[in-house]
């Protein structure tokens, strides 16, 4: 058996990877992503209400943006944009807040806009660590963790 | 749960070889001679990464057993899992929305398009 192939397999399988077509033009898609008036009509699950949203869409700008659930609780979202590319690409970290508005685990959140014809085909891979290095998107967030862990266990022993 | 918590195991999960170790208890409490020897590693290499999982709360090890045989412990896996499904949850559910969103800001375009004709 070829345990590399499956070692692979299985670090994706721990990190959210997530593909959509959608049938309207790459700018388009862009754009509802980085204007809050447009982020604000859809950025939250079905029946959530965006009741405060600020977004300073640059790199090392942040985000914080409130939603009301259909239970009238309300849910933080927060985090900083690393990278953005008008139109093709979008990394951000991202964290809900605790009742207290501390940010809880960090994750880092890379975006890709594809155009195809008409229609824009869009990748989300969320990591569980946020990362520097980007080298290779998919291993990263293994890769930079197990860096931190090494120092980790050195500092320990 | 707490994002500490969270962290921990995801760190002790960023490492192929504790992987393959759990992926093995998967099968039942094993020692830690059996466990060591699938891979090229020295007893005290797993035993180090056994003290990592043990601390995340991955393993458990028994003291009664002379052989303090290791097991898995669930729950903070399936924490990270259910973690991981409810992002899941939130970007689907946000797509469905961002694709009728779309729908509706091109029909407005194109009708606004066709009155600019007139």
């Amino acid at each position: 058996m070829d345990t590399r192939t499956s070692i692979d397999a299985e670090e994706r399988e721990r990190e959210l990877v997530i593909t959509r077509i959608f049938d309207a033009p790459r700018h388009l898609v862009f754009q509802a992503w980085t204007e809050p008036d447009r982020a604000t009509r859809w950025w939250g699950p079905q029946g959530f209400v965006t009741t405060y949203c600020n977004m300073d869409v640059r790199p090392g700008g942040a985000f914080r943006v409130c939603m009301r659930s259909p239970a009238g609780a309300e849910h933080w979202k927060q985090g900083v944009y690393r990278e953005v590319v008008e139109p093709e690409r979008l990394v951000f970290t991202f964290a809900w807040e605790d009742a207290e508005g501390k940010p809880g685990h960090q994750t880092l959140v890379t975006v890709t806009f594809a155009e195809h014809g008409n229609k824009t085909e869009l990748t989300l891979h969320q990591a569980v660590f946020e990362s520097v290095s980007r080298r290779d998107e998919h291993r990263a967030g293994w890769a930079s963790t197990l860096e931190r862990f090494a120092e980790y266990l050195a500092k320990k022993q | 749960m707490s994002p500490d918590r969270l962290s921990t195991t995801f760190s002790a999960l960023a490492d192929p070889t504790r992987r393959a170790i759990l992926a093995r208890l998967v099968s039942g409490e094993v020692s830690v001679t059996e466990l060591a020897e699938p891979f090229a590693m020295s007893l005290p290499a797993v035993s180090k990464h056994l003290k990592v999982l043990e601390s995340a709360g991955l393993i458990a090890r028994s003291r009664e057993a002379q052989w303090r045989p290791c097991r898995l412990e669930a729950g903070p896996l399936k924490d990270a899992a259910d973690w991981l499904e409810h992002y899941r949850r939130f970007w689907e559910q946000s797509f469905d929305r961002l694709a009728d969103y779309l729908g509706e800001l091109q029909a407005k375009e194109e009708k606004d398009g066709h009155e600019d004709e007139h």
